[in-house]
Parts: structure tokens; sequence; C-alpha cells
């Protein structure tokens, strides 16, 4: 499940496509105010793919949702600023009309849900739903749709006169999935973003999934932000990754970095959670503990009272994002005694072979 | 003692939970009352008052006087017995046949579900009402429980069929098997085990069969196709039809008691079906 | 489905028996459905025609005793005319009796009426029912269609004042009997504040009215049918209304309606196609329920405003014991509706992808 090397980044470009400044989601519920994403913050750059890692009811979802400002009624953008550039023209999605934000959503960013079982509408042809995609975004030319979505079609191996032709239902899950993954890339958005891409499928169709992705993002320019749990899928795809907890963003590194030198205590008990495949030999505890109530989150750090490095400072200030390396941020007081402890651990296995 | 006071009391506060429900409640018992205990209050005025023919609402008549001057509230509190006795027995006729027909279906199944489910497909097939008014045409209904009988085995194949449902499903469960285990005996494993796990699934729909059974047998009184006599709500809608009185505007408390009656009545009864539901299903109690 | 026929036509001649043509029917939705209401119809004719002849009180009997003592008719003369009226050989046995019914049947024969003597009540019923089917369809028409509007409005503006305007008289007026609210609507509009010219709107058409495609004529039939239409919608829009409103909030939450605002469909398409169409599927299926109820039910309607359609004539000919009447009409008035069935059945088929493949069920 690890990144074998450091990938090589030349696909990546300087260009900033979606800066996301302290952003704020809650949502009203009976109980009180949940506070689904605190103040995140992050940069993501043209070609690059950047994962979101956490447990589930992080605030991943809500951030993928809030960024295309497509949250359930009870939800609300506190604060922040969700900013999108394309040939350098940058605009505030925030502050889009609602036919703005239309014409930006799937023609700028395309967001594939997680669960594309019911994605589809189940009493139109799959080309009709094409069709309304495309004629929603100022397309004219049944032609020129048609031929594109074959072509998008071949491209996630799809047999396009056949699903074209068929209703949702008479499509597998993972033909379903494919789909609406062709149908993100219809009108070239620069942006997209994947919830959950793989759950719901069998372990086959996982795995021609993540092909087509892979192949896809060598092939094609645009930025992915794929929203995950599962760390092997983002290991394998992402450029960079972000940690969440409680809604904040704990740890931004390069994939490298995040599996090989994890500041943050959570990332290192989110990687150690998963088993390894490789033979390679590592203790297997996941984190005590439950995830936090997010109506009424810890004081101080959220992670204290399942850290093994909590100390007072910890209960009683929130830490932020922290430069500690190179393109690499962590949110934690106690990050340097993290990694002292790893050395240390490091040096005693080398010393047990 | 103690422990009924105290069943009786959280039957209620479930009960007044739904607010609309609860008034839906108060209301069915409120004629229950009305129908049964008030003919011992209010007698029946039989006289002829010429002189007071539509009188307008006053102390002495409350709800006004019918065509011939009689007290119209008397026949009110007097003619909701039969209404209430008919839908009553429609609605259990109709659900114990319902119940025996479909718990047979999904128990037995193969040829006698096929046969059964087939019969109910027809019976739904047949339009109601005018099969009613031909059955009126062909036997006299002067009896209201040939009526309450006709109409409780003309309603049952819809429930049957939810019950069939309900059964086959409830069949696959942990409970049901474990009684089968024990070899209870069909009888005992559907009284038992099943029904009480549908019980607020028949309570509503016996309420439903009976808002059905209402509207029929109103509305053949009403076409003058039941030869009843006495006070009836149905057959006080008759007479004020074919004596003219509706064409008289004065007598139009006369005409509306017996439409409030019969409408508040359906009206509580479909309402009180809302705090039922939530009673036995605790996941729909929202207070809404 | 057509694929189907067109299979099994094109194998035919290769020399395929007739039982795996009939399989390749009975797999066909269109076939198998029509199948069934054909096997219904039957039921229900052969039902009444037993059920009337095993009567207590036959009705033949009692038309041939009634001949013989207020018109003075001998047994065999009064047994003869009663034959021919029903145009049955009353002499064979039940069995026989049963064959040549379902033979006029089939023919189009319904026999012919007591009453009305020598007039076929074939040609009296084509002459109610088309006023019965005007009425109730146009009804029908008018609180589907609305009652769809004003349940997806209610389920948009959840909780706003509307909404509960909306579901607090969809409450109330689908649990009022629609013959109360008939008969209220001629006290109240005709009689306490005179609005309307009651008497004047009896009949289904003005005396000396030509049918026929004017203006003149089709003004006249809606003043007629104004008052049964308004009753039907009045009792009827509550419970589409209802349906369509948590069917509507069903759909909402569904994923394909979050998916299609993420592609950016405009809020007009999703309401239309998507959210719309998914959420009226559900209404289709009570549809059929809902014709059987209305038809059925128009019985009192009619006779309260006076209506001269087929309930009408089903009440005139109980209240003369006109017995081939009676039936007749029944008959019809089941046709209809198995017939409504049928086709809300092919509708919603039409209007629902999954239906047509997975027909079988």
């Amino acid at each position: 499940m690890q990144p074998s090397s450091p990938r090589p980044s030349n696909h990546i470009k300087e260009e900033v496509t979606l800066a996301v400044a302290n952003l704020w989601v809650s949502y009203q519920a009976r109980r009180g105010t949940v506070k689904a994403v605190r103040d995140v913050s992050f940069d993501l750059r043209l070609g690059e793919t950047m994962a979101f890692i956490g447990e589930s009811g992080c605030g991943k979802t809500t951030l993928g949702l809030g960024l295309i400002r497509l949250l359930p009624k009870t939800a609300r953008i506190e604060r922040g600023s969700v900013t999108y550039t394309r040939n350098g023209i940058a605009t505030s999605v925030l502050e889009m009309d609602s036919e703005a934000l239309r014409a930006f959503r799937w023609k700028e960013c395309a967001m594939i849900f997680q669960g594309a079982q019911n994605a589809f509408n189940p009493v139109l042809r799959i080309r009709d739903q094409v069709w309304d995609t495309a004629r929603a975004h100022g397309e004219t030319n049944r032609e020129r749709v048609r031929a594109r979505v074959l072509e998008l079609f071949r491209l996630v191996s799809l047999d396009p006169d056949r699903v074209m032709n068929s209703y949702p239902h008479e499509l597998s899950g993972g033909m379903r999935q494919r789909v609406l993954l062709a149908l993100g890339l219809l009108l070239d958005p620069q942006l997209i973003i994947l919830d959950e891409p793989t759950t719901a499928l069998d372990i086959l169709t996982q795995r021609s999934v993540i092909e087509v992705l892979r192949s896809l993002r060598n092939q094609l320019d645009f930025s992915l932000m794929m929203i995950s749990h599962d760390l092997s899928l983002a290991a394998e795809l992402a450029d960079r990754v972000g940690t969440m907890y409680a809604g904040c963003l704990v740890e931004v590194a390069d994939v490298y970095d995040t599996y090989y030198h994890p500041y943050h205590p959570y990332t290192i008990g989110l990687i150690r959670a998963v088993p390894t495949l490789t033979g390679e030999r590592r203790d297997l505890i996941s984190i005590p503990g439950t995830p936090p109530d997010l109506i009424d989150p810890p004081t101080g750090c959220a992670f204290h009272p399942r850290c093994p490095y909590a100390s007072d400072r910890c209960r009683e200030e929130q830490p932020e994002l922290e430069t500690v390396g190179t393109r690499h941020q962590v949110a934690c007081w106690n990050w340097q005694a993290v990694l002292a402890d790893r050395g240390a651990r490091l040096i005693m296995v080398a010393g047990q072979e | 003692m103690a422990a009924f006071w105290h069943n009786l009391k959280t039957t209620l506060r479930l009960l007044s939970h739904n607010k609309v429900g609860f008034v839906g409640f108060l209301f069915v018992i409120f004629f229950i009352l009305l129908s049964f205990v008030g003919p011992y209050v209010v007698p029946l005025d039989r006289t002829t008052k010429l002189d007071q023919i539509y009188a307008p609402i006053s102390l002495q008549h409350p709800l006004g006087t019918d065509f011939s001057g009689r007290d119209v509230l008397s026949h009110v509190v007097h003619g909701g017995r039969d209404v209430l006795t008919v839908a009553f027995l429609a609605g259990a006729i109709s659900t114990v046949i319902a119940v025996v027909m479909g718990s047979v279906s999904a128990l037995i199944g193969g040829k006698v579900d096929s046969g059964i489910m087939g019969l109910a497909d027809v019976i739904l097939t047949i339009p109601q009402f005018p099969l009613l008014i031909v059955l009126a045409g062909l036997l006299r209904f002067n009896n209201v429980l040939i009526l309450a009988f006709i109409l409780g085995i003309l309603s049952w194949p819809s429930l049957s069929r939810a019950i069939r449902a309900q059964v086959l499903s409830l069949r696959e469960r942990d409970f049901v098997e474990a009684a089968r285990a024990l070899d209870l005996g069909t009888g005992h494993i559907i009284l038992r085990e099943i029904m009480p796990n549908m019980a607020s699934y028949l309570a509503v729909s016996l309420i439903f069969a009976m808002t059905a059974a209402v509207y029929a047998q109103v509305g053949l009184v009403f076409l003058g196709l039941v030869p009843l006599s006495g006070s009836n709500w149905g057959v006080m809608l008759q007479l004020a039809w074919t004596k003219g009185a509706i064409f008289y505007p004065k007598a139009l408390p006369y005409i509306l008691a017996p439409v409030m009656a019969i409408a508040l009545f359906q009206l509580s009864l479909v309402f009180a079906t809302r705090s039922l539901e939530e009673m036995f299903n605790p996941r729909l109690r929202t207070g809404v | 489905m057509a694929s189907t026929i067109t299979e099994a036509r094109a194998l035919a001649p290769a020399g395929v028996s007739i039982g795996s043509l009939l399989r390749k029917a009975a797999r066909n939705y269109v076939l198998r459905r029509l199948a069934v209401a054909f096997i219904k119809v039957l039921i229900v004719v052969t039902l009444t025609f037993f059920l009337i002849r095993l009567m207590p009180t036959n009705p033949v009997e009692v038309y041939i005793n009634e001949l013989i003592t207020q018109y003075g008719m001998s047994a065999d003369e009064a047994r003869n005319q009663a034959a021919a009226l029903l145009a049955i050989d009353l002499d064979a046995p039940l069995s026989q009796q049963y064959f040549q019914y379902m033979v006029g049947l089939v023919q189009g024969n319904l026999g012919t009426s007591f009453r009305s003597k020598g007039t076929p009540v074939g040609a009296m019923i084509a002459q109610f029912l088309p006023w019965t089917l005007f009425s109730v369809g146009i009804s029908l028409l008018i609180s589907f269609a609305l009652g769809m509007l004003l349940g997806m409005w209610s389920a948009y503006r959840r909780e706003s004042v509307g909404d509960h305007v909306i579901t607090t008289f969809s409450s109330i007026f689908s649990s009022i009997p629609n013959y109360l609210v008939g008969i209220m609507l001629v006290v109240l509009l005709g009689v306490q504040w005179k609005l309307l010219p009651i008497t004047q709107m009896r009949g289904s058409m003005s005396p000396g009215m030509t049918p026929g495609f004017t203006l003149e004529f089709i003004k006249d039939i809606f003043f007629h049918a104004a008052l049964p239409i308004s009753t039907y919608v009045l009792t009827t829009i509550g419970s589409w209304t209802l349906a369509m409103k948590s069917s509507t909030i069903a759909t909402l939450g569904e994923d394909y309606v979050t998916v299609a605002k993420a592609r950016g469909l405009s809020e007009g398409r999703i309401i239309t196609g998507y959210v719309g169409r998914n959420a009226s599927l559900p209404l289709f299926t009570s549809l059929a329920i809902s014709i059987g109820f209305i038809v059925g039910g128009s019985t009192l309607i009619e006779f309260i405003f006076v209506y001269q359609g087929v309930g009408q004539l089903l009440l005139n000919s109980i209240t003369s014991r006109d017995y081939p009447v009676m039936q007749g009409i029944f008959l019809i008035i089941t046709f209809t509706v198995i017939l409504a069935n049928l086709l809300a059945e092919f509708l919603y088929s039409r209007l629902d992808p999954r239906v047509r493949v997975a027909g079988g069920k």
C-alpha cells in the first residue's frame, strides 16, 4: 500500500487551481451546532492530486460538498473563502450567484459521488442524461457530444453504444461508477472531486476504477481532490495527502512523507491501523477511543483525549498548521517529540535485527 | 390497580404525543359516548309540532327542528348507534377475514395462496359501491347486521394482501423461527408471534375499514336502498333530501346536523390513526 | 417487448411448437396483462350471472310473477316475454342459459329493458355512459394534475404557511365522504347563498342543445358538469396532494437529485425530469384504484346533482327493478374499471423502464 518511491512531480504546474482559506462549515442539528469543517485551508495546484483521509464523520465529505456549495439545507458555510482560478482568472466560489454557481458546477468542477449506485435518474437512458448535462452548459451540437462521450466511455473501458442506450438499472455498480467518471470528464473540468470513488465496489471493479483514474491522470490535465478513508487508494493515486480530524486539517504532506515520515500522532495511528500485504511486520494497532463529538469538541487539540503524546498545552490551546519541512505542514504541539520517538523506535528495530 | 393506572397513564401520554391524533381520539370517544350513553340522557323527540317546523337554533332546540317540528339534537344523539355499530362490525369482520386469509395464504402457500390471492384480486377489481347497490336491489338489507356482514366480506382483500406480505417477511425472523423449532403450531405462531408485531397496522387498517363502512352504509341509506327505520344519521340525510328540506334556507341547521356528525366522525377516525401509528411505531414519535 | 413479438413471429414458421410460443407470450408484459384482464372480466361476468340466478329472490321469477299478477298474462306468456327480453331460453338448463348469455354478450347484446319496453340495454348505456366518463375523466385529469403540482409545491416549501394550509385542507377533504361535499355544495352555493342556479344546472345538457363541436355545446356541458366535477375534484385532490408530497420529499433525498444539481442542470429540468417524474411514479399505481372508486361513487354524485350518467341510470333501474339494465350497467362499470386499470398499468410501464424489464413480478 505504500508509495514505492516519490512520484515524479513534473506534471504538477505551479498555478494554483483551488485555494481554500479558513473555511468553516456547520450543521444545525437538534442537539446544537455541528462544526463539521473547522478552519480548513489548503492550495491545490493544477495537475496535482490531493487525497483527504480520515475516519468517517471527520468532515471530508462536507468539505467536498462545501466547495461546490451543494450542502444540505441544514448546513451553512460560516466563514472562509474558496477561490477557483482558470487561465489566470480567479473567481470566488462562495460569492457566486445561483446561475454562476450552476455554470461552475461540472463545467469547472465535477464532483463524483460515493456510491454511484443511485447517481443516475432511473427513468432516463444514459444518453439522455449525458445530453442533459451537456445542454445545461450551453452545448447545442448533439453529434459533438456523442463523439466526445464515446471516446470517454472507451477511456474508462465501457462499451459505448451499449451503455449509451441503457437505463441505469441495466448497468452493474462498477459500470455506473465508470459512467459517472466519464460523465465527469465530459466538459473538461479543471477540478474533479472524487468522494470515496471505490467504496461499495467489489475488489476487481475497484482495481479497474483505480487503473482508469491513474491513466486518466496521466493523459488529461486536471486537478484531483480525492476524499477517502481508504489509505491504499490515496497511496496509489495522490501526490499530496491531507489528514483530517474532527473537521480540521491536522497534517498536509507529500504522499511519500505522509507514509514514511508522518509527524502527527493521528496520521501515524491511521497508517498503523492498516495491515500491509508486503509482509512487513508492524504493530497493527487501532487508535484507541472514539471520534470526537463535533457539537462540543474537546478543548485545545481535538485529538488530545486519544493521543499518547497529549500534554497540558494540548488540552488548552489549539495548535495551528505550521510548516515543518519541505511542503510538510502539521498541527501538533509535540511533533518534535513524535519525531524523536520514531527515531528512537527505528533505532530499536534496527538493533533487534 | 396501581399497575393499571400506570399503564393507562403511559398509554394516554403516548396518545397525546401527536396533537392532531389526540384530538381525533377524543372526538371518537365523544361520538361513542354520544351514541351509546346519550340516548339514555336525551329522549327521542317523536311528536309532530306543525307550528315549529324548521325552528331556528334556540336553547330549547340547540340544533333547530326538522320538517315536522321535531328536535334535531335528539335525532343526532339517537342516530349514531347504528352507524357506529355497523362501522365497527364491518371493520372487525373484514379485519378478521383479512387476517385469516392473509396468514393462511402466506403460511400454506402454493395453490391455496394463489387461489386466495386470485379471489382477493377479483373482489378488488369489482367496483364496490355499484356492487352494493345491486346487492341492495336484490336482497333487502333491513338489518344492520346483514349490512355489516356484507360490507365486511367485500373489504378484506387489500388488507389481506398486506398481511400476507407481512407474514411472509416476519416468518423469516428469528422469533418465528424459534417458535417453529419448538413446534408450537401454526395457530399459535400467527396469534402469539406474528399478530402482536402487526398490532399497529391492524388497528389502523380496522379504522380505515370503518371509515369505508361509514361511507358505504350512509351512501346506501341516503339513496333509499336500505329500508332502515328509526333514527340514523343516514336516514336523517335521506329524509332531509326527500322532504325537500335542502331547498328551505331556514332548514340549514337540520341539514348540517347529520352532515357534520358523519363528517366529524370520519375525520376523527382518520386523525386518530395518526396517534395510533405513532404509539405503536416509536420511530415516528416526533410529536408533529 | 416489441422484439419478443417479432422474434416469436419469425421463429414460428420454422417449426417451433405452440407450447414454446405460449411460453414466449407468457413472458410478454402486455400479453400477460391483457390475459389477466380478460380472465377477470370472465370471472366477473360469470359471478354476476350465477349470483343473480341463485338469489332467493330471483329477479326473473319476480318479473314473471309481476307480469302475471299485474298484467293478467298467462304463465306461459309471461315466461316467453321475459325470455325474449333477456334473449335467453328460460327453459334450458342453467349451463345452457349461461352459454347463451355469453354468446349474446360477445355479440354486444346485453338484453332488453323490462321497463322501457323494447329498448336494448346496450343503447341505454350508450346514451348515459359517455356523460359519466366525461365528468369522471375530466375530474380525474384535473385533480391528478393539480394534486401533483400542489404536492410538489408543498414538498419544496415544507413547513411554510402555504404547505400547512394545503396539507390541512387535503387531509380534511380526503376524509369526508364525497356525497356530503356534494350536498353541501347544493345547500350552500345553490340555496343559502344563491350563487348558482342549481335547478338549471341539472341534467347533463340543456334541453334542445344539439351535440357537436360548437363552443356553445362545450360551454353547456361544462355548465352542467361543473358541480359533479367540483365535487369529485374537491374530494380526491387531497389524497393526490398528500401522496405527491411524501413521494417528492422522498425523491428529493435521492442521490440522483444531488448529482443532477452537481451536474449543473437547471432548476427547471431537475424539477420536471428528475424530481417530478420519479416522484409521480407511485401515483400512477394508485390511479387504477382511484378510477374504480370514482366511477363506483358516481351513483351518489349523479343522484345529488341529477346528472344523467350511468350511475343515475343504475339507481333508476334498481328502484324500478329493471333487472337487465341493472346487470348490464354493473358489467359495463366493471369493464370500464378493468380497462382503466389496464391503461394505468401500461402507462406506468411506459413511464418506468424498470417495470418493463422486471415485468415478470
